[in-house]
């Protein structure tokens, strides 16, 4: 099984669009600063102000220029995302790969821990939790991931299970290979595919939870977050300020489904089954 | 009776024979096997006092010590005590004399008979050795091979020598002359101290009750004829008997590695030897007796590699194997056959180590193994029964046989990739970079094989479990990489525990064959006895089932 990601990436629509989106809106995060001529804490005078060609998508109730703030705001999406994912990943190939490496009590005494984690609505933990800890943004990463390793781990540790029985690992160990060799070149490289949809769905779900918990106010309120935006431009909602609300609720969006349209790809390269059309098998 | 002690003969500056010592009892027959340039025709030689070298020690006949007598003593002695049936039949014939003249010489030469007399001996002896009287008369190039043998044998017999000594008496010979020249010589043997100098094991076997296998002038192995040519001890001993073809053989022809080297320190044999540790360079073992006969041999002969005692592994109530219990000798293939789920692989994965046996216990040279360690995976490796699986897809060529060689941790990079590179050459796989850079998918299954075996090879290992190794490929593949497998086993002395179905495949390569039935043995023997008698109803099943272009 030999994974050609970029081809299959250019053979996908979805997964053009996907990358196409993820482009955008990364670029838009890293070139932040160029694109606007006011930093986005700056507070001024003119409030409430509509589009016009000094504020190209106005000013908020603190007179700060919200263009500035909703491209900004991409920037902590971006970061949030990526660290979630990373530290998602990371917790969950440690506990499941020794779960499944190296089984007896240990092993059970995870697959408990991660059942009850499943069990707990883990929404209502995560408002609970943030609330009671007032998150800055590395608490919020921590308390993210926190919650999002087990089904994580879950998949990983079956994963792992099934890659034991290979006859290619078995091959090293009768090379004398010792578990962590197993482990770092064998074991973790075959989870590689697993890893990747892993990380964009926890990514995607980050953006959409840091968004989230920001907009109920859970979150550090000088965070310049496209959830705290939402949340500030329904305030004002009777100002008619569609200005203020749409452009972080579509950067949102966009965002989301980016991720979404990678993992829909992905899952379609990595299961040939699910492809359609003339490739199917290949 | 006729006794040699620390006899040694040097011709110039080579040592021919070296301190050897031997007794043969009255009424024994006593063959002197081993490769030509073993110092056989020269031990030959010098029992009749007619050596060129240089002799020293001592060869007694009847409490007289026959190298101690002046040369006039010892001409009598000759011919009348002991005589010789020479090598060369050519050349050991007065081309002028007729046959009957060459008879009646020593008779005549010795005194012992008048003219007449001795013409009626030898007419006697002509009859004796089945040749027609008329045959007497006529001149040795008149003669075909096997008259020539009769004649000169008869020859030999004519003083009634108590010792007589015959240099490849059958050499030469074709096979239906070489049996008729056997049964003359089993009835001249009577009551006669013989010694037969003979590369061919098949008259050693036929003639004489014991063997003394010689090697660059030292004995290497002795005893009785039937046990040292049917279950040899000395690794020597075992290379002349695989090397030698005969029909209840059905392993195929397997040589000796490299050559006799003269002067060297330590056991003689010690270079060519594949089981050789850093002593037999030193020290020059001594001919010790161990049973039934006596090896000259630092490590006692063969060595055990791998024992197996009583393993038993069930698997959630399924009992896969059954008190099992094998063993390995160095250099030795044994064969486990059986239908699929008789337990084979799992036989495989436990030796590994890879699964964990319910009962029983697994020797490595001599020592139980409890833990598998590095050590363990260097000297015993594995072929997985499917290559496909078996090498990671993300390795290239190159990774993939490097990989034992960075677990195990030995030598630089580039040494690793110089002894990977000599191990794909050994399975006849390119070594270029291109090839070096292709991943699995890129190969075929002959390739992919190849591969796994030269993985499996790099650490130069003493024992390799092969697990069905050509089951996935087809035949002239498969002949390909047994003949490869086969070879390292002679050059390098590799054990092999080889898995198959296909007991076709196992007669030709294994020594040995244990025959699993529902995880146990039901059947275990020398292959040779195995594929032409088998004994268990189970072992008739598979031979029935197996390959062949026969009509019956």
């Amino acid at each position: 099984m030999h994974i050609n990601y970029v081809r299959g990436f250019k053979e996908n629509r979805l997964g053009r669009l996907g990358i196409i989106f993820l482009a955008l809106i990364l670029s838009i995060a890293f070139l932040a600063p160029v694109l606007t001529a006011y930093s986005p804490r700056q507070v001024s005078e003119n409030i409430f102000q509509p589009p016009s060609q000094k504020h190209w998508l106005g000013t908020n109730d603190l007179g700060q220029d919200i263009w500035s703030r909703v491209i900004f705001g991409a920037r902590t999406s971006f970061i949030t995302a990526l660290s979630v994912g990373i530290l998602t990943v990371t917790l969950a190939v440690f506990i499941g790969c020794s779960a499944a490496l190296l089984r007896g009590i240990y092993e059970r005494f995870v697959l408990r821990l991660i059942d009850i984690f499943l069990i707990i609505p883990n929404i209502l933990l995560l408002l609970l939790t943030a609330a009671y800890l007032r998150p800055g943004p590395v608490t919020m990463v921590i308390v993210l991931s926190i919650f999002n390793w087990p089904g994580c781990a879950r998949i990983i540790r079956a994963q792992t299970l099934t890659l034991q029985e290979k006859s290619h690992i078995k091959a090293a160990k009768t090379f004398g290979a010792g578990t962590f060799y197993i482990l770092v070149k064998h074991i973790i490289p075959d989870l590689g595919p697993i890893l990747a949809s892993s990380f964009i769905a926890h990514a995607r779900r980050a953006v959409f939870m840091e968004a989230g918990l920001a907009f109920l106010g859970i979150s550090d309120p000088l965070l310049i977050s496209w959830g705290t935006i939402i949340n500030r431009a329904l305030q004002y909602s009777y100002l008619n300020n569609w200005y203020w609300l749409l452009p972080p609720a579509l950067g949102l969006s966009l965002t989301v489904m980016a991720f979404s349209f990678l993992g829909y790809t992905l899952e379609e390269i990595l299961n040939p089954r699910l492809k359609v059309g003339k490739n199917a098998g290949d | 009776m006729l006794e040699i002690k620390d006899l040694t003969i040097t011709y110039g500056r080579n040592t021919v024979i070296k301190e050897l010592n031997l007794t043969v009892p009255k009424g024994d027959v006593l063959a002197v096997i081993g490769e030509s340039g073993a110092g056989k025709t020269t031990l030959a030689l010098s029992l009749m006092g007619l050596c060129p070298g240089n002799v020293e020690g001592q060869i007694i006949y009847q409490g007289v010590d026959f190298l101690s007598l002046p040369e006039p003593q010892r001409r009598l002695l000759r011919w009348n005590k002991v005589s010789m049936v020479f090598q060369d039949l050519n050349r050991s014939f007065n081309p002028v004399m007729t046959v009957l003249e060459q008879i009646m010489e020593p008779m005549l030469e010795h005194e012992l008979l008048s003219r007449k007399e001795a013409q009626k001996k030898a007419y006697y002896l002509l009859n004796k050795v089945g040749l027609a009287p008329v045959k007497g008369q006529m001149y040795p190039h008149q003669l075909s091979g096997g008259e020539k043998q009769r004649a000169l044998i008869a020859m030999a017999l004519t003083n009634d020598p108590e010792v007589l000594i015959l240099d490849e008496p059958t050499a030469a010979l074709d096979g239906l002359t070489k049996a008729k020249i056997c049964e003359l010589l089993k009835e001249v043997f009577s009551e006669k101290t013989v010694v037969l100098v003979t590369h061919d094991l098949s008259t050693a076997y036929q003639l004489a009750n014991r063997v003394a296998v010689l090697y660059q002038g030292r004995i290497m192995e002795l005893g009785l004829t039937k046990d040292i040519l049917k279950n040899p001890r000395h690794p020597y001993t075992r290379g002349l008997v695989r090397s030698f073809p005969t029909l209840d053989a059905t392993k195929d022809l397997q040589g000796i590695p490299g050559f006799g080297i003269e002067k060297q320190e330590g056991c003689v044999f010690a270079n060519r030897c594949t089981q050789r540790i850093a002593d037999c360079t030193k020290i020059i073992p001594k001919l010790e007796k161990r049973g039934e006969r006596e090896i000259a041999c630092l490590r006692g002969g063969v060595v055990n590699l791998l024992k197996v005692e009583d393993l038993t592994k069930v698997y959630s109530g399924v009992t896969a194997l059954k008190g099992v219990s094998l063993d390995i000798e160095e250099g030795e293939t044994v064969a486990v056959v059986g239908e699929s789920g008789s337990g084979k692989t799992t036989l495989a994965l436990c030796l590994m180590g890879l699964e964990k046996a319910n009962q029983g216990s697994i020797y490595f040279q001599g020592e139980k193994i409890v833990k598998w360690n590095k050590e363990f995976y260097q000297k015993v490796q594995m072929i997985f029964q499917n290559p496909q699986d078996c090498i990671s897809h993300r390795l290239n060529v190159l990774e993939t046989v490097c990989e034992p060689l960075v677990i195990q941790k030995l030598g630089t990079p580039e040494e690793r990739i110089h002894k990977a590179k000599k191990a794909l050459r050994d399975v006849e796989l390119p070594d270029e970079d291109e090839f070096l850079n292709r991943y699995a998918h890129h190969l075929s299954g002959g390739e992919l094989q190849r591969l796994a075996i030269a993985r499996a090879l790099v650490l130069e290992p003493k024992l390799l479990i092969a697990d069905e190794p050509t089951s996935a490929l087809d035949a002239s593949i498969q002949a390909k990489i047994m003949r490869l497998i086969m070879d390292l086993q002679e050059k390098r002395g590799l054990s092999i525990l080889f898995i198959t179905h296909d007991l076709a495949l196992a007669r030709k390569v294994s020594d040995r064959v244990f025959v699993l039935k529902d995880g146990q043995v039901v059947e275990r023997g020398l292959s040779t006895q195995i594929f032409s008698l088998p004994q268990h109803p189970y072992t008739r099943k598979l031979l029935q089932a197996t390959a062949n272009f026969s009509d019956f």
